[in-house]
């Protein structure tokens, strides 16, 4: 069948000024890049839609769409991928004006009829049509300390053994891939780069949950701050985005209580 | 086959400034679902009704001045089109009641998360039930009906 | 591309746990309100003809009671409160510059404690008997 695809295109930006396609960007192309508290800017991220035109299967994933757009009509269309099966994370980007994995959106998801609307991630800087910038999403990722800190302070003398119920508590968290579709959903980010995000959180839950980890405490400090869990609006964006059906909110609300249960 | 069509000018050309884009919310709008716009009411609701007040506490201490000037403050409320926009005045106290009773919910109970549809299904239901209670009666003062 | 900010550079030092007392004072007073608006309303547009029926008169035999008078200053405080409070979290999100959102946010919280104070002196110093105002506008007990 024929469709209609309507490719938000960005042209190459360089480090500094690379502009945030939803929130303000640097007025000048080429100049540096403004800080959140510099002047206010003036101009949406530079681009264009481009729209195609093309025969597909209903059966077809929107990244084999894109793929196709790629070999066979224009070479310079740009996007991330990489396992095609929704495992890696590569490929989120917003369809028809939701975040979702391009390789796990079919043709026949989108209902019939209608152009098949294209842009990248919102929140974040784009660096060329499709493809953003994930360094400012994986520095809050490491401000949680994404990482297991057990209890060294004696040598081990069998293994850290969990029970199926303590490995219940926090099984839903250790499904993130680490795709960006929950955090660049969230309209706090888009008003508040600097907001920690659900991605982060989620990963934060998914060590201080866990029962052979220690760190609780050093994680609940990044997340207590100003730009932390208190800006979760419950706005439950994250919750509908996550293409692996981990509830977000929920995961938050259950980091939210904690650390109160702990602040008491 | 090679098929582009090319819309919205070159890409040297940025795209206009709008309001939206001031406020940070420029782009496309994201098709986020219930728990996204029931979120925008909240705060869009919540601004009104502290615009309000601000005008409201002053409205209120007129009666300071006298009892006359107080009664003429008040006589402003009496005209119909304040009563109308104090039943939508009402209508935006209660939306934000309800809806942070919703994420008090939210918040405390562990399975608040999961049911948040159904709790917002049950803040519209009370809003109708309330506004339904209160609708009639204060139009009945506004339009003399009473 | 707009980078994370060093949180040593904020233009005020705020406590760690700012946030988290920011949180909970919203839950708290929005359930508090529930009670004081909803009373508030209910006493001054459902009974007798509504707003048409609030007149000096009125108010002057509700503060004649400390109950009204505690209930309104308690309205006063909380509504102020919570309002203030999220409109401090709309500045932050949509007012950019650090400057201008110390401005937005001082001028507001300058408002705010002007109409606290000036509701209160209205609420405790009221004076329901004034001198040479008509008696057909006062309440019944000024005799």
């Amino acid at each position: 069948m024929e469709i209609t695809v309507k490719v938000r295109r960005v042209p190459e930006q360089e480090g500094a000024s690379r502009s945030v396609v939803g929130a303000e960007s640097s007025g000048e192309m080429a100049g540096a890049a403004q800080p959140r508290t510099g002047k206010a800017r003036t101009s949406t991220a530079p681009g264009y839609w481009q729209t195609y035109h093309m025969e597909a299967k209903p059966t077809d994933r929107i990244l084999d769409v894109l793929m196709a757009l790629k070999s066979e009509q224009d070479g310079t269309l740009t996007f991330r991928r990489s396992c095609g099966h929704g495992i890696c994370g590569s490929d989120a980007i917003r369809i028809n004006g939701k975040n979702r994995l391009a390789c796990k959106t079919l043709v026949k998801d989108l209902g019939p009829g209608r152009a098949i609307t294209l842009e990248p991630l919102k929140g974040l800087p784009v660096v060329k049509d499709l493809v953003v910038d994930m360094e400012p999403f994986l520095a809050a990722y490491r401000s949680v300390l994404p990482y297991l800190i057990a209890d060294t302070s004696t040598t081990p003398t069998t293994e850290r053994l969990q029970s199926p119920q303590e490995h219940a508590r926090f099984e839903k968290t250790t499904k993130c891939i680490l795709c960006a579709a929950c955090t660049t959903s969230c309209p706090v980010l888009w008003t508040n780069p600097d907001y920690t995000g659900p991605m982060a959180m989620v990963n934060a839950h998914r060590f201080v949950f866990d029962s052979r980890d220690v760190a609780a405490e050093e994680r609940f400090a990044a997340l207590s701050d100003g730009e932390g869990v208190w800006r979760c609006r419950t706005t439950f964006n994250c919750t509908e985005a996550c293409p692996r059906d981990i509830p977000i909110t929920e995961v938050i609300g259950e980091l939210k209580r904690a650390m109160i249960a702990q602040a008491l | 086959m090679k098929d582009a069509e090319t819309r919205g000018g070159d890409p040297t050309t940025p795209a206009k400034t709008t309001t939206l884009s001031k406020l940070g919310l420029g782009g496309t709008l994201y098709r986020g679902s219930w728990g996204q716009w029931s979120w925008l009411l909240h705060r869009i609701t919540g601004a009104a009704v502290f615009i309000f007040l601000l005008l409201h506490i002053l409205d209120v201490a007129t009666i300071r001045i006298s009892p006359g000037a107080f009664n003429a403050v008040m006589g402003i409320y009496r005209h119909p089109v304040m009563g109308l926009g104090e039943a939508v005045l009402v209508a935006a106290v209660v939306l934000h009641a309800l809806n942070g009773v919703r994420i008090i919910i939210v918040d405390a109970w562990s399975q608040g998360a999961k049911y948040h549809k159904h709790l917002l299904v049950g803040v519209v239901v009370v809003f109708l039930i309330l506004m339904a209670g209160f609708l009639p009666v204060h139009l009945g003062n506004t339009f003399g009906w009473r | 591309m707009i980078p994370r900010r060093d949180p040593a550079k904020r233009a005020v030092v705020v406590p760690q746990r700012a946030e988290l007392t920011s949180w909970v004072i919203m839950r708290v007073t929005g359930a508090l309100l529930i009670v004081l608006v909803g009373g508030h309303l209910a006493i001054n547009l459902m009974t007798g003809h509504g707003v048409h029926s609030v007149d000096f008169a009125f108010v002057s035999g509700k503060w004649a009671s400390p109950f009204w008078q505690v209930w309104d200053l308690l309205l006063l405080l909380a509504g102020l409160g919570h309002g203030a409070n999220g409109m401090r979290t709309v500045i932050n999100d949509y007012v950019r510059g650090d400057r201008a959102r110390l401005t937005w946010k001082l001028v507001m919280g300058v408002v705010v404690a002007i109409l606290v104070a000036l509701g209160s002196l209205v609420i405790f110093t009221h004076d329901p008997c004034p001198h040479g105002a008509p008696a057909d506008l006062l309440p019944s007990f000024c005799g």
